[in-house]
């Protein structure tokens, strides 16, 4: 029987994109009950046209078939309500009447507007638990500014101290801002859940993604707060150790992460560069020569590493107690053996003209000794219209077919014809190419996931 | 403290040697849980040693990193690897709801504190244990630092601008994949808490797993497009957005929104750009990414980055500043907010960090400070049971 920590947790889930469904399906992964809501007017468009399977958008309904959908909502039940009309309204009340939390990441206002703010739900669920995530907060004078991932990220500091000396500044590349919003607002919700466990109240909870950023790199701007040192940005330079780079391996576009953090590891990569007598070379002798003379060392590393296939040269380095990541590619991240054994990656069946499909965790973490769960696939649109308007709330079938009629919710959203993603202009992207188009990629993962992977 | 706080009636008890399991512990203890910070006797955890120091004076009470992770805690020093150490570290585990720890695979067994020994004391104990690699499989045993289980997580291939994607990565920040980890222990850890189950567990969390987990979608690049993205692929989310240019004070990010690309002819003042297909067509800007920044590059240049972004906004553009650490403090929604949070220290005076991850209108968060080394000793040992004979002998024996 699997477990589920957060069995009986029910959470009404208004959001979309990518920051907040990244929290819920952090919930979902959980056990909680994750009821996402779409209006049929304006269903979570991005996340469900983007990397369809195979990149062959389906003839039939194109909404249901997108990966990134895929991943970022599996274990969630969907229905569609549109929540601009007053029976949409009612309804939503009525759901949030048996429910536990309300996660929603609109721009500041629009549940106001709607009248279904917080105070207002309250009147109906007086413990309920309500989360808002927005970028910059909901009071403040810039809460109205449009955020996205970019201006959370390039607000906090974060971004100001990414990225090499001699290029701009670096956002995270795949949104680590949205992770930090939806995620944090996952915490603040299981923080209220026990607040309410002891004293039986709800409340309303404000999370703004750039604060929610900043505080991840707490120690730099204590640096700032403490001794008035602003850090610049220096790649992958470490005031504290060196080596610490990331050097070229044999290979194209191949990397190693290496950093030497004691004496001993530095004089077991010696040796096993086969140059000792870096060891007693002045320049390299301790760590703050180390540190000073780093791009000299780095040198002499990156001519031995680039000799060398970077999995390979992980293993070796391991062997000797020097702490060494090989840069995994997003494909070497699938092939990986240790997360593999591990079970990172669940697969998960998506029926027809998707097939099974690996799917990471958003709940890594492994509770031992339990019986693991495994989220069910992402929903249809309006997949659980049923279960939840009729089992939960009681009403008839007829009552749903009004609805329907009404276009109160709807099984169709509105939604344009499905576009493959142009592989061809990322392969060319820049001159150089955004990203490498593995060819034989359902093969691979069937070697690892099983023969059935990926069969329609 | 007296009042009510979301957590306070839970008990825990922090072994954490790195920032993640610290960090853990923080956002407990911030949300108002007891959070007792087991150290080393003697020379103390090992964060406080690190860098930022108060005025660069290298003292264990004057860590800018012990400090901003093990706020609100409790210290009490004990050495949990000497056999009378564990015993009394027992004795705490039976009172206590959560155990933090970061230790090397196998390390707590053979302290005679592995999970299953530390469930006979309290049935219904939550043990969170945060490894680079987790508690078992094939890394097992390797070793690794924030720097290199980013690159292994997968997140640094990502991490090159989208104009230069053959370039060396470059690693996010500070220390993201050790925060990373913290927060999913935090979520991991409450989520046992709250259970309606109510049973005990074993969380084993790997550093790895979590850098890899907040990949999302373009995990799905792989497992649905056979693609492998070495930056950001214009073709997925549009150009210029997520590309950070140079402007008269620094830099700004132009990410278009719902104010759309044409916008940027009013921005910059040349509404007779809008029909230019470099701001009309997406097609037009990818082919010919240097024709859009001639457009758009000198008028930047002149302007500061929030004077930039003060009239994008109003044009509907999401453009934001570039911030840097040091300008965090002056930031207009920063104040408002009351972000920044102030406290006293014996040995630092005053502290100013950043406050609440999210805020909590029935139960905030709190600030306070990192505890001396040892400072809550005596208090522990005796809710415990130890009697000042007791707590004597081990002193002596330097197990306290």
């Amino acid at each position: 029987m699997a477990y589920k920590i957060l069995e009986g947790i029910r959470v009404v889930d208004l959001t979309t994109v990518y920051a907040g469904p990244m929290g819920t399906r952090m919930l979902a992964d959980l056990g909680a009950e994750i009821i996402k809501i779409e209006s049929p007017k304006r269903p979570d468009l991005f996340t469900r046209m983007t990397a369809y399977p195979d990149n062959e958008p389906p003839e039939k309904e194109n909404w249901n078939a997108g990966g990134y959908f895929h991943l970022l909502n599996a274990g969630k039940l969907g229905i569609s309500l549109d929540l601009s009309t007053e029976k949409g309204k009612e309804i939503f009340k009525k759901l949030v009447k048996i429910s536990d939390i309300v996660m929603e990441t609109f721009s500041p206002r629009v549940m106001d507007n709607l009248g279904l703010g917080y105070e207002e739900l309250k009147k109906i669920k007086p413990d309920i638990i309500m989360v808002s995530m927005s970028g910059l907060g909901h009071y403040g004078p810039l809460r109205d500014y449009y955020m996205y991932m970019t201006g959370m990220e390039g607000m906090s500091g974060l971004t100001y101290i990414t990225g090499h000396p001699d290029q701009p500044p670096l956002l995270s590349n795949y949104a680590y801002g949205d992770w930090m919003l939806g995620v944090t607002g996952a915490a603040a919700a299981l923080t209220a859940l026990y607040y309410r466990k002891k004293t039986g109240k709800g409340q309303y909870i404000d999370v703004a993604g750039r604060e929610a950023i900043v505080i991840h790199i707490g120690d730099v701007i204590m640096d700032y707060t403490l001794n008035g040192r602003v850090k610049e940005r220096s790649g992958n330079a470490n005031p504290e150790m060196a080596p610490h780079e990331c050097y070229r391996c044999k290979g194209e576009d191949s990397w190693i992460n290496i950093a030497v953090e004691n004496e001993e590891q530095w004089q077991a990569l010696c040796k096993l560069m086969g140059k000792e007598e870096l060891k007693d070379d002045p320049r390299f002798s301790t760590m703050e020569a180390r540190v000073k003379n780093r791009d000299e060392l780095n040198k002499i590393i990156e001519e031995w590493t680039s000799q060398h296939d970077h999995l390979e040269l992980m293993e070796k380095l391991q062997k000797e107690g020097i702490p060494a990541g090989a840069v995994l590619s997003m494909k070497e991240v699938h092939l990986n053996p240790h997360l593999i054994q591990r079970g990172f990656f669940e697969v998960i069946d998506h029926g027809k003209d998707v097939g099974k499909r690996p799917i990471g965790k958003q709940m890594p973490a492994k509770f031992v000794g339990l019986e693991s769960y495994t989220p069910s696939r992402a929903p249809r649109f309006a997949e659980h219209n049923e279960y939840v308007f009729c089992e939960l709330l009681g009403m008839s079938k007829e009552e749903l077919k009004k609805l329907e009629e009404e276009k109160v919710i709807g099984t169709v959203p509105r939604f344009p014809p499905g576009r493959p993603t142009r592989l061809d202009l990322i392969e060319k992207q820049a001159g150089k190419g955004a990203g490498y188009v593995d060819p034989n990629y359902l093969e691979e993962l069937r070697k690892v996931f099983g023969e059935d992977i990926a069969k329609k | 403290m007296g009042e009510e706080r979301a957590l306070t009636g839970l008990r825990v008890l922090d072994l954490a040697n790195n920032i993640a399991g610290s960090y853990c512990g923080k956002l407990l203890a911030d949300f108002g849980a007891e959070v007792i910070k087991v150290e080393p006797p003697k020379e103390g955890n090992p964060l406080r040693k690190k860098a930022p120091f108060f005025k660069d004076e290298q003292d264990k009470e004057k860590s800018g990193m012990f400090f901003y992770l093990n706020t609100n805690k409790k210290s009490l020093t004990l050495d949990i690897t000497k056999q009378e150490g564990a015993e009394v570290f027992k004795k705490l585990v039976k009172n206590s709801d959560v155990v933090i720890e970061d230790f090397e695979p196998g390390k707590m067994k053979e302290w005679g504190l592995s999970y299953d020994e530390l469930k006979k004391e309290n049935p219904k104990l939550i043990m969170t244990s945060i490894t680079w690699f987790g508690q078992d499989g094939p890394y097992k045993d390797f070793k690794a630092n924030n720097f290199t289980a980013y690159g292994i997580g997968g997140a640094m291939y990502v991490m090159r601008p989208t104009r230069w994607p053959d370039t060396r990565p470059a690693v996010l920040g500070g220390y993201q994949a050790e925060y990373t980890a913290g927060l999913i222990a935090y979520i991991a850890t409450m989520a046992a808490v709250v259970s309606p189950k109510e049973e005990g567990t074993w969380i084993d969390l790997s550093v790895m797993e979590a850098v890899t987990s907040t990949l999302t979608g373009i995990m799905a690049d792989y497992s649905y497009l056979g693609l492998s993205r070495r930056t950001l692929p214009w073709a997925i989310h549009g150009f210029p957005t997520q590309e950070n240019y140079p402007c008269k004070d620094g830099y700004v990010n132009l990410t278009p929104g719902i104010g759309g690309t044409q916008a940027i002819a009013d921005l910059i003042g040349k509404p007779e750009e809008r029909e230019n297909p470099l701001l009309v067509k997406a097609g037009a800007r990818v082919k010919e990414p240097e024709k859009f920044e001639a457009l758009i590059l000198p008028w930047l240049k002149e302007h500061t980055k929030w004077e930039i972004t003060e009239k994008a906004q109003k044009l509907r553009l999401a453009f934001a500043p570039i911030l840097s650490p040091g300008e965090l403090p002056d930031d207009p929604q920063i104040k408002a907010r009351e972000f920044f949070v102030k406290v006293e220290h014996p040995e630092m005076k005053e502290v100013t960090y950043p406050g609440a991850p999210a805020k909590l209108s029935e139960s905030p968060w709190k600030e306070g400070r990192a505890p001396l080394l040892g400072e809550h000793t005596q208090e522990i040992l005796n809710s415990a049971g130890l009697s000042e004979k007791d707590i004597k002998e081990l002193q002596e024996k330097g197990i306290v």
